[in-house]
């Protein structure tokens, strides 16, 4: 507990309303300490080993791109979501942020590596280029799975999405740069903040075509026909997956899509679709995919493990930035899945680390906070055991049937983060709820009112009708995806502490994290 | 103008969506097909035996019941279709089609399965069509797919309905009839002087989206003659002559507030209107006729959910060239307030029209009813306004 009765001294300390970094490091007993600040270390000592070569770059790209600044904070993303926490609790947390953050990493050295803006003339850039595909962040580069030469490169991914989730302000410019140009404000402010970066022409140019999708939702659909016309001296190609995701019938037209994406790249960057490379990595997929399942068990369990953001974002870069084909994140994966068995019979043998109170995460949550679910099981013992952004595809890809595996891919992109839910009709999104909620022996959905989504927007009702009848408690947590401006930190606080001091009746078990201001905070 | 005949009649049928044609319809042993969008094609919900009625919730007053369940941050008109059903405004349907194409009206006809909201008829039934995103050929044997298991066949096993081969060509010649009329009273608009407002026009149309087609073919064709004999005013009672071109209209009272202003909406390319929707279909006998009524919709749809470039250069060059066929001077791009597609469009299109293809262009939002809009009234006559003086500076550029 980080909270101390006596002295009256807890977590909320450490925020201050004037600065953007903690007021101070948080000491944890002098292991954890030690291991937290060697974690810090590390974390910047790679940074700088795999950047410091290219410091002319990382420099010009700084005063060309808003969105690579923040990078610089990134060890402030994983202190917020390391804060009070202890033991093996802490070890998880730290390595499977660490290994989202050293994807992100080497994908913004190879933005450095090959960025036209940013290397003029530079015959190598231009080399590299030409063997890069460039992706938008809401289509999954899985397909790369069977181009083992090619490179590729989500420049929505490292240009908004990472920077969106490691420093709150971060996309606030680009989404008043395209609100400027024209566009309603009631959109969704993430396909709406990657139109502000084509707009202000902040898009890295690093490949030589770009395949995107029409994933998940309308917004990304019409994010996809600006972005065709920003970058229209490049060929693209738009992935089409069904909508009718649970229903036989349209999987041939979804593998029809994806054959001809296949054929694209190769006639893009002339080279063949390798079957072996293929399996290796569909090998590699499997594997991570069993470690989410393995954790899902684990946190159905009265004794959850990995929780939070520490599941929900690193399986959400691990699947839709690195495709599952980073070897790093498959090691991470492995040691962590090895830990959190280990804690999970400490746990249990002893029948500690009961959560007070178990909830699941819905809808789509804010960029802006991803340690919402930190702060709720600090501030009010609410831990999130899972979170519907986590539970995107996770089964396996055949190996050594060729037209099942298409099929098995296909599945997979439509199946893709947010899309499992959002897209195939109301029992993805409103029965699927009921059901983990069984599954996860939870009473408490945070339920996360994304104000300008349509999609979850249009159930609304229904889901407040069915979870009477359960008798489940929906915590209705507004936000605004990426513009902490309509919806603050803060009040997205006030909003789950209204109803535990109201509803539940309950105490805070840290009332230093009640109220607090961090708005200037990353 | 001398007033049409049969104006206030067609207005009446709009006054309600189970209209007395409706009613007169489903008495003569017609069932009743519900849709809301251009991808459910309208042409195969009129098959023998059948006729379609595109959900309108005219006059509608509070939609709390509807925002309750959809929450306010959804379309107006998906929240006003909804509150209707749940009044019982749609009892009459035997079916509704839908596809999963908007994420909100997707919703919305989510609630009229999920809620029982068809009362009274045991054999009603909705379906919930995969629409593609592009208009390629595979796009196009997905789509045939998907109308023949999720439209043709339930209206075959449930309710015995033709789907021959013969009952699909028959239905394109019914809507080529009265596609052939409404084209034809459209293309008056194309005269300097039309014999019809874009009012009269709007109204003209959505009775033959609101009603069974059969019921209004004679009325449609002594008003054809009637425009084409009618005298219109010596003096042009237009300022500025503007196409509206956008998201869902389905309130002539719109049409008016914008004309009230001085203006004359000579083309109309919105849901809803007949660019696109009332245009006849080319049938060859070389091929199914169902294939050429999907492949006709994929390549006809102005709908911005198609995102791929070609489909979206096709949207501004179709605009481009409407403008110029209907001499208009000005283009209105509107949306539905919280239409995710429109917003995007009209942004673009805001940006783009004017620089390159040097059309004037007024960039609104409106909720569904919009008839009685103040400030939308304000900045219509500012940009009809806008358009007079550029018409008068041009006039004196010429001059000199």
């Amino acid at each position: 507990m980080a909270y101390d009765p006596k002295t009256g001294k807890g977590l909320g300390r450490f925020y201050d309303a004037d600065h953007r970094a903690f007021k101070f490091r948080e000491w944890k007993g002098l292991k954890d300490t030690l291991y937290d600040y060697g974690r810090w270390m590390y974390l910047y000592c790679f940074m700088a080993a795999q950047l410091g070569p290219y410091a002319p770059q990382m420099v010009k790209g700084m005063l060309r791109y808003r969105w690579l600044v923040p990078y610089l904070t990134a060890a402030n993303m994983v202190d917020r979501h390391t804060i009070g926490q202890r033991g093996k609790e802490l070890q998880y947390s730290h390595k499977q942020f660490f290994s989202v953050l050293h994807h992100s990493v080497i994908k913004v050295k190879e933005i450095m590596q090959r960025d036209a803006n940013l290397n003029g003339n530079s015959k190598k850039a231009e080399a590299l280029r030409n063997n890069t595909v460039m992706f938008d962040e809401m289509t999954p580069s899985l397909i790369m799975m069977g181009f083992p030469t090619l490179d590729w490169i989500d420049i929505a991914m490292m240009s908004v999405g990472m920077p969106s989730e490691v420093d709150q302000n971060s996309c606030v410019y680009y989404i008043d740069a395209i609100e400027h140009f024209g566009l309603a404000p009631d959109v969704c402010p993430e396909p709406a903040t990657e139109c502000g970066v084509a707009v202000t022409d902040d898009y890295p140019r690093v490949g030589k075509c770009y395949v995107t999708s029409s994933m998940p939702c309308d917004g990304a659909v019409q994010q996809t026909a600006l972005m065709s016309r920003y970058l229209k001296d490049v060929d693209i190609f738009q992935i089409t997956p069904p909508q009718r995701i649970n229903e036989p019938e349209v999987q041939d037209y979804a593998v029809k899509n994806l054959k001809k994406a296949i054929k694209f790249i190769e006639d893009e960057m002339g080279v063949k679709w390798d079957w072996d490379a293929f399996w290796k990595n569909a090998e590699m997929y499997n594997q991570m995919a069993e470690c989410m399942i393995e954790k899902w068990d684990v946190n159905a369990t009265d004794y959850p493990q990995v929780c939070g953001a520490a599941l929900a974002l690193q399986r959400e870069f691990e699947f839709m930035g690195a495709a599952c084909m980073d070897k790093y994140m498959l090691k991470t994966d492995l040691e962590v899945t090895k830990m959190m068995h280990k804690g999970y019979e400490h746990d249990s043998k002893l029948g500690v680390n009961k959560p007070k109170y178990r909830c699941i995460v819905w809808a789509c949550p804010a960029h802006y906070y991803t340690n919402f679910a930190n702060w709720a099981d600090l501030c009010w013992g609410v831990r999130c055991v899972n979170d519907m952004e986590a539970m995107l595809s996770y089964l396996p890809i055949t190996i050594g049937d060729k037209e099942q595996a298409l099929k098995d891919l296909a599945r997979c992109y439509e199946r893709m983060m947010m899309r499992s839910h959002t897209n195939g009709g109301y029992v993805n999104l409103l029965d699927e709820l009921w059901k983990m909620c069984d599954r996860f022996n939870v009473n408490i959905v945070i339920m996360y009112d994304h104000v300008s989504c349509r999609n979850v927007g249009g159930l609304h009702g229904l889901f407040e009708d069915e979870a009477r009848k359960r008798g489940i408690h929906l915590i209705w947590v507004p936000h605004d995806v990426m513009d902490p401006r309509t919806v603050s930190r803060r009040e997205m606080r006030d909003a789950f502490n209204k109803y535990m001091i109201n509803v539940f009746r309950e105490e805070p078990l840290d009332p230093t994290l009640l109220d607090y201001e961090d708005n200037l905070s990353w | 103008m001398k007033d049409l005949k049969h104006l206030i009649y067609f207005e009446n049928l709009l006054q309600q969506a189970d209209n007395e044609l409706v009613e007169q319809g489903r008495k003569d042993g017609k069932l009743a097909l519900g849709y809301t969008c251009y991808f459910v094609p309208e042409t195969l919900l009129n098959l023998p035996g059948c006729f379609s009625t595109r959900l309108r919730a005219p006059n509608t007053g509070s939609i709390d019941v509807g925002t309750y369940y959809m929450t306010n941050k959804i379309c107006s008109y998906t929240r006003s279709i909804l509150e209707r059903g749940i009044e019982g405004g749609y009892n009459y349907l035997d079916a509704l089609l839908s596809s999963e194409t908007c994420q909100m009206m997707h919703r919305g006809h989510e609630h009229f399965e999920l809620l029982g909201l068809v009362k009274n008829n045991p054999k009603f039934f909705m379906s919930m069509m995969d629409v593609p995103f592009s208009d390629s050929d595979n796009a196009v044997d997905h789509y045939e797919d998907q109308i023949k298991t999720k439209l043709l066949q339930p209206l075959h096993d449930v309710y015995g309905v033709d789907i021959s081969d013969d009952a699909v060509r028959k239905a394109i010649e019914d809507h080529n009839e009265i596609s052939a009329i409404i084209t034809e009273i459209g293309d008056l608009r194309k005269l300097p002087n039309p014999p019809i407002t874009g009012y009269e026009f709007h109204v003209l149309t959505l009775a033959t989206y609101a009603c069974p087609k059969r019921l209004v073919l004679d009325k449609l064709q002594e008003t054809l003659e009637e425009v084409k004999r009618r005298v219109p005013d010596t003096d042009k009672k237009y300022r500025a002559r503007v196409m509206v071109i956008g998201s869902e209209i389905d309130d002539p009272g719109l049409i008016k507030l914008i004309e009230d202003t001085g203006a004359l909406v000579v083309a109309d390319r919105f849901c809803f209107g007949s660019i696109p929707g009332r245009q006849e279909i080319p049938l060859t006998d070389g091929e199914d006729a169902l294939t050429q009524v999907i492949r006709f919709n994929l390549k006809s749809t102005q709908c911005p959910r198609q995102c791929a470039q070609h489909r979206v250069q096709n949207r501004w060059d179709t605009a481009a060239r409407l403008m110029k066929e209907y001499s208009a001077d000005g283009a209105i791009y509107e949306q539905m307030k919280f239409c995710t597609y429109w917003s995007y469009e009209r942004a673009m299109a805001g940006y783009i029209m004017p620089r390159e293809y040097g059309m004037h262009v007024l960039s609104i939002d409106r909720p569904y009813i919009a008839g009685q809009s103040g400030q939308l009234r304000t900045r219509v006559q500012a940009f009809i306004e806008s358009l007079e003086i550029k018409k008068i500076n041009e006039g004196k550029g010429e001059a000199k």
